[in-house]
């Protein structure tokens, strides 16, 4: 179990808050998916849960502080050492007793199945087996949360299959994950619970599917013309969550009666719906209604 | 015991790094070799330290005759372009003192009676104590301007105006020729009782030069691989795995100090077998026990100065590049302060204290108290002692910056 409660961490005094008050839960044993557009703070906060920056306010609460380890967007490894060479050192580095490093290092090993691979140079390796030992490292140290960064970038179909595989067994053996991405189909298909966060701050986090549910009535209209300016004042007053972007129109919720007094009024004014969304969007729809569509970068 | 199987984890991971890196091998071994050969070989013919600029040569004077001669031979030998400007010692064990610190090139004795043998036409005895890190061509003319002074005085004593000449028309005149040059004892000062080897050769005044300075060079190797681990991520990935970045400093020292000797070993080699065998004077190494084991402290001294100093650079750089930059001017400016391109002796005289502040100079003090004084291991402790607080400081600072950084 993780949680977080109020979380806030500057790099600088005079510089904003890279995260300014995020707070979740991450159950045992589960897979959570951690959204955010580029800068929203999500290597911050993977820094932060892996000790290798401090809070300097709010809570963080772990099980086991040392069986964390951190799967890192980066090949954190050595190219000119072996593949085995890697994993022993990685094992040997945290201390462990040359048996015990034998055995990390072979259930590692055929975790990631870099058997046949395993007196390779790692700088020469493909990008999905380069993963794959990124994967590997982390588990020498036999631990019970792994914290992926990204760790599908660049990779082939097939070997993000097997990445994604091998979170859901890791998970399915005890493992609590956090898997920070910009997939969101890699999370929708991993993950069971969720954390969009935004400029530092948590913008929805908690079971996926229960997040789906409140996001489940959710209407957007292409209409053939602009709604009137009398129209749109009401609709404002009776809908506050409502966007509009020309002829384009959202309501983030909106209950069947609602549906059909948008509808009855549309008639009366005379305009047309082209296009009608209602239900439940996926992933991608909904982090992009909670962070907006401008631009980060 | 897990502290002592982390670290040796860490030794063998950057051994094996290292050794399968060709082009930090050869920056490491390759490089530094060539170099002490080619720089041997291009100055075996030539003095560098010539005396172009002798005004800042010190010497000495004990003048224990105290006539109107000895204060003549003074004053003549004050007009040359050497410089006497260190204080008389009280003794002869005082004038060898300044020589072994290094605070003076030579001390003249006038010995007792110097004015009167000259009276009576006899051939005076100078005592002449010599520092022996000093080339011969540098000796033979300071032993020239001390004959020409001697005969000076000489000659106005002759004519009966030691200190004003020329003598008046008319007065006895002795012909030149009967007046000789003084009989020049020189003794070449070192430590112990075992007399110091003949003036140096280019290769026996080079390569400790070179040597320290190829052994700083060491920073470049050291903070590519360094920042290559920062730079992938794995350097986080041991700080996520609990591993103190004290730890990884440790883990780092041990295997590039022990790189940083075969690559003195390396260099001595070449200067002792290479060099002559392309024609070039053998490096002469110290014979007795002692004496090796001195130079192996001042060596082990560098190292440690050395790799401390290329950590430091390392964990101040952002960047491969950054790190050539600091760690390659760096290097450049201490080698110029701490006279491994200029030796001391012939840098200016404002310029001669600023030596003292680079560790290059320390480290070329500790290798001259060995190769050129038959100094021993008490002779080198100064010299090392600062270089292993030096490395030792910079491994401080370097661990000081993680730590800023950090937070």
């Amino acid at each position: 179990m993780i949680r977080l409660e109020n979380l806030r961490y500057r790099y600088r005094p005079d510089r904003p808050w890279a995260l300014d008050g995020v707070s979740f839960d991450i159950p045992r044993g589960s897979i959570c998916g951690l959204l955010g557009p580029n800068g929203a703070g999500k290597t911050t906060l993977i820094a932060l849960l892996s000790g290798l920056m401090t809070p300097q306010e709010g809570r963080m609460t772990l099980d086991k502080q040392a069986s964390i380890a951190v799967v890192p967007q980066d090949y954190a490894f050595y190219p000119m050492l072996s593949v085995a060479e890697n994993l022993d050192f990685f094992a040997g580095v945290q201390g462990c007793s040359r048996r015990e490093r034998r055995a990390r290092c072979a259930k590692a090993l055929a975790f990631a199945c870099l058997e046949t691979v395993a007196r390779r140079r790692a700088g020469e390796l493909s990008g999905g087996l380069r993963r794959r030992l990124n994967l590997a490292i982390a588990l020498t140290g036999a631990p019970e949360t792994l914290l992926l960064d990204e760790p599908t970038v660049g990779v082939d179909p097939q070997s993000r299959h097997f990445l994604l595989a091998a979170v859901r067994r890791f998970a399915e053996a005890g493992g609590t994950v956090l898997y920070a991405s910009h997939y969101m189909e890699e999370v929708e298909a991993v993950c069971s619970d969720v954390v969009i966060i935004d400029q530092g701050r948590t913008l929805v986090s908690g079971p996926l599917d229960a997040i789906r549910r409140d996001h489940a009535r959710g209407l957007t209209l292409a209409l053939s013309a602009p709604p009137p300016e009398t129209l749109m004042t009401g609709w404002q007053a009776r809908f506050p969550e409502m966007t509009a972007a020309g002829k384009a129109l959202h309501f983030p919720r909106i209950a069947t009666d609602g549906l059909a007094f948008l509808f009855a009024e549309l008639a009366a004014a005379g305009v047309d719906a082209e296009r009608v969304a209602y239900g439940a969007p996926d992933l991608e729809q909904m982090f992009m209604q909670l962070t907006r569509h401008a631009l980060r970068d | 015991m897990p502290l002592f199987s982390r670290l040796v984890s860490l030794w063998k991971k950057e051994t094996l790094a290292l050794m399968r890196d060709r082009h930090a091998l050869a920056a490491l071994f390759a490089m530094p070799a060539i170099f002490i050969l080619v720089m041997s070989l291009a100055l075996a013919d030539t003095d560098a330290f010539s005396g172009k600029d002798s005004a800042a040569i010190h010497y000495t004077l004990l003048d224990l005759d105290k006539s109107r001669a000895s204060a003549a031979l003074e004053a003549r030998l004050g007009n040359t372009p050497f410089s006497g400007k260190h204080p008389p010692p009280a003794d002869t064990e005082a004038a060898r003192r300044q020589i072994q610190a290094g605070e003076t090139a030579f001390a003249l004795l006038i010995p007792q009676g110097y004015g009167q043998q000259i009276v009576a036409r006899q051939t005076p005895v100078l005592q002449l104590l010599v520092d022996p890190t000093l080339p011969h061509a540098l000796r033979e003319g300071f032993y020239r301007q001390v004959e020409a002074a001697h005969i000076r005085v000489s000659v106005l004593l002759a004519l009966g105006t030691p200190e004003k000449a020329p003598a008046p028309p008319g007065a006895a005149t002795t012909p030149m020729a009967e007046f000789e040059a003084p009989a020049l004892a020189v003794e070449a000062v070192g430590h112990g009782d075992a007399a110091p080897p003949a003036p140096p050769s280019a290769v026996q005044q080079n390569v400790p030069a070179w040597l320290i300075f190829s052994m700083f060079f060491v920073v470049i190797p050291i903070s590519a691989i360094f920042i290559g681990e920062r730079q992938h991520g794995a350097l986080q990935r041991l700080a996520t795995q609990r591993v103190s970045f004290g730890l990884i400093l440790a883990g780092k020292f041990l295997p590039f100090l022990l790189i940083n000797q075969i690559q003195a070993v390396l260099m001595v080699g070449v200067g002792r077998w290479l060099v002559p065998l392309c024609g070039g004077e053998a490096l002469i190494l110290p014979q007795s026990a002692a004496a090796l084991a001195a130079l192996w402290l001042v060596s082990l001294a560098v190292s440690t100065a050395a790799v401390g100093w290329a950590l430091f650079i390392a964990s101040l750089a952002k960047s491969s590049e950054q790190a050539t930059v600091l760690g390659g001017v760096g290097n450049i400016l201490m080698g110029a302060v701490g006279g491994i391109m200029v030796p001391r002796f012939v840098m200016p005289a404002a310029m001669q204290p600023w030596t003292r502040l680079s560790p290059m100079d320390w480290a070329l003090e500790g290798f001259h108290q060995v190769m050129l004084r038959n100094g021993g291991i008490s002779d080198t402790l100064p010299a090392a002692a600062a270089l292993a607080a030096f490395g030792l400081a910079a491994l401080a600072l370097a661990w000081l910056r993680q730590a800023a950084r950090k937070t």
